[in-house]
């Protein structure tokens, strides 16, 4: 049998290589989506809806397109985000059980984890430059540093998607956690985040529950870029909170990940 | 102390000769308020397949994870190529090699990219995997499903392909956690025909089964593990020497009969080690010279419904040493 050379350094870009992989088979139906549902976005809210925003106030200062575009922008980020840290890690844990496999060879269980954030970050960059590049296309983008937005999505992506990964390597239910939590955080955290308006529209309390969502500060980051009316101080409160949770995140699903793989 | 130095400075190949790939000192795996495994001693050398037999929860699986530098230790001692799990895992996994109770291939991808990725996941680079994915491909008559998907496999492929995947790395001790069961008896005899060839190459095998007829072909030396201990260890045929008898006659009576039958046939016993064993269909004579055992039983005026001798097996042992109640 052909003998194979030393082994070299064994490292989380591994798993994204596993990923790119096992992403060849389904990359197209994922630009497809990618492309149509920015498209799908745009064309019924920012241009139906807007065109009745617009003609009915100039509160927002610029045209609802580009009030709601970088929204949208970070709101898909986060929502790959969870898709990929949900069903798929069960996948690994549960179902296919391939993480076990993984276990087996020199990686960690911490490699394990940090490789699977890398690449679910890897992919909420990649989709956000796609989706801001075809908004750009329908006069979505204002002003070129607009661009950071993607910079914004991805951050709120992970810092979703890393407390959710130590959710999915807890749970071992068939994926009944993953319902909950798309029903009643992820959706209602997509209708209460300054998304569609500011939250000084909301009632005190609906306010609240925006400043605790990692969506509502991703998006004050993401619109600021894109409109140019947000204060370096809000940049740096913005970042950081995305950054508390993202490191809390990480530190959990390092936990979880370590727990379900030595036992 | 000089005669192991010399020898080990002849062959380069073997660090320290004299030290067992695997050294386990009250060695113990508890969950909770349960004892998997419980204060177990043994060592298995370069060269030699080891087997742990025992029924379902005996703790095989649990003592294989604990190899595997998956499943840290509770209490005593393990070493792995001599080194400690406890601190260097990684170095000890990149030179096992598993395949574990219950498949963990990638059924998305194809069967050469799942070798292909595992490979990457020990390090290896590139350009040399091409080859050795090819090479395992063969080895595990796999070459002509390379493109495939893994997903709608056969069991055995599946089985075969997990092997495949467990010498990427051409490791120096290959654990086999129940390797065949689930198997159609022709898929198992592949698999035993491919592993028997890497013991043939001096593998270490570590295997656990609970199938009498396969640690028989493969293992040279193997334990009888129940409730997280040992109760009897050896080769095959020490094992079978040590616990059974020669032979052993059944005796099938009418249903209800057996028992009565049972008492009666106490009295063929020529000597303390051979026993008398009754089942609720048939009766089992561990003796020495079965056919001898036979006549007797015609002589005292019995008459059995159907009869037969056969050799002493592993199985015999088994039950001997765990019982006859299902462990659930």
């Amino acid at each position: 049998m052909a003998s194979v050379a030393a082994p070299g350094r064994v490292t989380i870009w591994q798993i994204v290589e596993h990923e790119l992989v096992d992403a060849r088979r389904f990359w197209r139906s994922v630009v497809v989506a990618g492309l149509l549902t920015p498209l799908l976005y745009v064309v019924a809210l920012g241009i139906g809806l807007g065109t009745v925003v617009n003609n009915h106030s100039n509160a927002l200062g610029v045209p609802y397109v580009q009030f709601v575009a970088p929204a949208f922008l970070v709101a898909a980020a986060l929502q790959t985000a969870a898709a990929s840290a949900t069903f798929p890690v069960m996948a690994g844990f549960h179902w296919i059980r391939y993480f076990h496999g993984m276990a087996a060879t020199p990686l960690s269980p911490r490699q394990i984890c940090d490789g699977k954030i890398l690449w679910i970050g890897l992919r909420c960059f990649v989709s956000s430059a796609l989706y801001l590049g075809i908004v750009a296309c329908f006069g979505g983008l204002h002003r070129w540093q607009g661009v950071l937005g993607i910079f914004a999505a991805t951050l709120t992506g992970l810092a979703f998607a890393a407390p959710v990964l130590a959710l999915s390597a807890t749970v071992s239910a068939e994926g009944q956690a993953f319902n909950i939590l798309f029903r009643f955080v992820v959706t209602p955290m997509f209708l209460f985040s300054g998304t569609f308006y500011p939250i000084s529209q909301l009632p005190g309390w609906g306010q609240v529950l925006a400043y605790i969502s990692p969506l509502w500060h991703g998006t004050e980051l993401a619109r600021g870029a894109a409109l140019g009316n947000i204060s370096d101080l809000a940049v740096l409160g913005h970042t950081c909170y995305l950054l508390g949770w993202l490191l809390a995140g990480v530190a959990l699903a390092r936990w979880r990940f370590r727990v379900r793989l030595s036992v | 102390m000089e005669a192991t130095a010399a020898k080990g400075a002849a062959d380069p190949t073997i660090g320290v000769p004299s030290r067992p790939l695997i050294l386990a000192r009250g060695l113990t795996k508890r969950f909770e308020n349960f004892t998997a495994v419980d204060a177990v001693d043994f060592e298995v050398e370069r060269g030699e397949a080891f087997g742990f037999l025992g029924p379902n929860g005996a703790g095989k699986s649990s003592t294989m994870r604990m190899i595997g530098c998956v499943s840290p230790i509770t209490d005593g001692t393990l070493r792995i190529l001599g080194r400690d799990p406890v601190t260097e895992g990684p170095q000890i996994r990149a030179r096992l090699g598993v395949v574990p109770q219950q498949d963990t291939l990638d059924l998305e991808m194809s069967v050469q990219e799942n070798l292909y990725i595992y490979g990457r996941y020990f390090g290896l680079p590139r350009a040399a995997l091409r080859a050795k994915v090819d090479a395992l491909l063969d080895f595990a008559q796999l070459t002509d499903r390379a493109k495939s998907r893994v997903e709608p496999l056969s069991g055995g492929m599946k089985r075969r392909l997990t092997i495949a995947r467990s010498l990427i790395n051409d490791p120096d001790i290959l654990l086999l956690d129940e390797p065949t069961t689930g198997l159609d008896p022709q898929a198992r005899h592949v698999l035993w025909d491919r592993l028997y060839r890497l013991k043939q190459d001096g593998v270490t095998l570590v295997l656990t089964t609970h199938y009498m007829d396969e640690a028989e072909q493969l293992c040279d030396r193997l334990v009888v593990m129940d409730h997280g201990r040992f109760v009897a260890q050896g080769s095959p045929r020490s094992l079978i020497a040590e616990h059974s008898t020669r032979e052993v006659a059944e005796l099938r009576f009418p249903p209800g009969e057996n028992a009565d039958a049972a008492r009666t046939l106490a009295g063929v016993l020529t000597d303390e080690r051979e026993r008398v064993e009754a089942l609720p269909d048939r009766v089992l004579l561990y003796v020495g010279d079965g056919e001898a055992a036979l006549g007797k039983a015609h002589e005292l005026g019995l008459s059995p419904v159907s009869s037969l001798v056969r050799r002493s097996t592993l199985e015999d042992v088994f039950l001997r040493l765990t019982g006859r109640s299902l462990i659930d």
